[in-house]
């Protein structure tokens, strides 16, 4: 019979945590070498090795290596990398350089950039007043973009097209497109090109810490009450969604959430540091230049009875659905195209396998010509801040979506 | 409520506005004892900091790998990794091998079969068979 390897099966069980006892780690933790780990700081028993007395060496290579052992226990008294670890990391420089950061920009505050609130709870090392100005920015440059390119927009789409571009998801995305890698646990010797967050625990109920929201929304506990769209902009985020109250010290956060809140920090480190400009040309680079086909976002319940309103209060003539064509009525895939017709003007045109699928889609075709207007030369109000800009004219201004 | 929005993710089109160049790490090994590694310290003294100064975005690690052929290995930033075996190459080869691991975007190699891929609808639209003149057979 053989014998189970107990070391082996052991290891595999253990946490890396548990296992400080073993020859290699007490080597690796003696020798310093875990600058670059991301793996969670060892508990240190065995430093009690070297004192903090013995300068009487005379083999200075000897010396140089107890110092430098010294430093690295030091810094794991730290939550966060120290300010001038930043300066040494290979992968934070890559990072720089790899977003095309301003050079005004030092590593330094892109360190801080990368450390979460959960992580380091001292505001004076996180990124949170960074992501703080990154937020308002992003959202205020989203919100201009969308307002004078689609002034016609529902606001339920423009809090969809929100999301798109400028929501929690999109920026996790991004900063995995970026390539940020995420620290397994937050501690100062940790890389700091690594993104340090503390992960919320396996198995803790997320659902849980949105209903603890703190909207400013009255009545807020009556889930069975109807929420207006119009409500949603005095009460709710730029997305339509319930704001959530700041998270507790001590708790983890997401994955999702940590990535987001550092794209967030690192825009608000260009404004900061770089100026205007460089903000937007950031933003402009990196959020607008991404895909968004806005008629994907409309999801109408009855076409029909919104555009019969639309051309009720804009005096149209009262739209008609009229066939244009048809082949194979009486077969097994028969096809009708119809159009919607505004007196002689042809508002859309749909084609489905139903008389009513067809017009149900001709007034959808319809109703997004009319949403998805979009003037020419759009100028947003944040472009009269550069210099010499013309003067400005006011942007269209639209009555908004039809009230049914 | 007439119309609902639908929450999507805005898709990523790496290079319209700015570019992430996709290979994020080069690793360098060397054996400081094997013959096929000599072409490779000469690399590591003479070619690399050149090349690391020329792509700051590219992480650069060197470490010795003892009685290995030398390699270079990539990594990506879409997770995957690419490794080039380096064996008794002069350093002018090395820098080519380099140069292909840092240019790749780390997806497998595939056939290109259309000349342009696109997120952006078709300009002239999809043929209907409903529309336009009808002819007789």
């Amino acid at each position: 019979m053989k014998r189970v390897q107990l070391q082996r099966w052991s290891s595999t069980v253990l946490s890396p945590r548990a296992r400080t006892v073993s020859r290699l780690h007490q080597h690796v933790f003696a020798t310093g070498s875990r600058c670059q780990s991301t793996a969670s700081p060892l508990q240190a028993e065995s430093s009690a090795q070297e004192g903090p007395g013995d300068a009487g060496f005379e083999d200075v290579e000897l010396m140089k290596h107890v110092r430098s052992a010294h430093r690295r226990k030091d810094m794991l008294k730290y939550p966060s990398p120290p300010v001038d670890a930043a300066l040494n990391s290979a992968k934070l420089a890559a990072l720089h350089a790899r977003l095309y950061l301003p050079s005004r920009l030092p590593p330094q505050t892109l360190a801080r950039a990368l450390v979460d609130a959960s992580a380091d709870p001292n505001p004076d090392f996180n990124n949170e007043s960074l992501a703080t100005l990154g937020h308002d920015l992003l959202t205020y440059y989203t919100t201009e973009h969308l307002l004078c390119t689609y002034p016609r927009l529902p606001l339920t789409v423009i809090f969809a097209a929100m999301y798109a571009y400028a929501g929690p998801k999109t920026l996790a995305a991004m900063a995995r497109e970026w390539g940020v890698e995420h620290a397994s646990l937050p501690g100062g010797e940790v890389d700091p090109g690594l993104l340090q967050f503390r992960r919320v625990a396996p198995g803790s109920d997320l659902s849980v810490a949105t209903y603890n929201n703190r909207t400013p929304r009255p009545y807020a506990a009556q889930k069975a009450w109807r929420m207006t769209v119009t409500s949603k902009i005095f009460y709710d985020d730029e997305f339509g969604d319930a704001i959530k109250g700041p998270a507790t010290s001590g708790e983890g956060v997401t994955a999702e959430l940590a990535s987001a809140t550092f794209v967030r920090a690192v825009m608000g480190a260009i404004y900061l540091h770089a100026g205007r400009p460089a903000a937007k040309r950031f933003f402009e680079q990196h959020f607008l230049s991404r895909h968004l086909n806005i008629a994907q976002l409309f999801n109408f319940s009855q076409p029909a009875r919104d555009l019969a309103r639309l051309c009720a209060r804009e005096n149209f003539e009262l739209p008609v659905a009229r066939i244009i064509s048809e082949t194979g009525r009486k077969s097994r895939h028969p096809v009708f195209v119809v159009g919607i017709f505004s007196g002689k003007d042809k508002l859309g045109e749909g084609a489905g396998a139903s008389l009513i699928e067809a017009r149900e889609r001709a007034a959808l075709a319809a109703l997004k010509g009319w949403y998805l207007y979009s003037p020419l030369n759009v100028r947003v109000p944040s472009s009269m801040e550069e210099e010499g800009a013309a003067p400005w004219k006011p942007v269209y201004v639209d009555l908004g979506e039809v009230i049914v | 409520m007439p119309v609902k929005g639908i929450k999507t993710v805005a898709a990523a089109r790496n290079g319209v506005g700015a570019f992430i160049l996709q290979c994020k790490r080069l690793d360098f090994h060397y054996c400081n004892y094997g013959g096929s590694s000599r072409g490779m310290l000469a690399f590591l003294t003479q070619t690399l900091p050149n090349f690391a100064r020329e792509n700051p975005q590219i992480e650069i690690r060197v470490s010795p790998r003892h009685s290995k052929h030398p390699i270079i290995k990539g990594h990506y930033i879409n997770g995957r990794e690419k490794s080039i075996c380096v064996r008794n190459l002069e350093p002018n080869d090395i820098l080519a091998k380099a140069m292909i691991l840092k240019d790749a975007s780390g997806e497998k190699l595939k056939v290109q079969k259309k000349p342009v891929t696109s997120l952006n609808e078709s300009v002239r639209g999809i043929w209907s068979p409903y529309h336009g003149d009808l002819r007789g057979v």
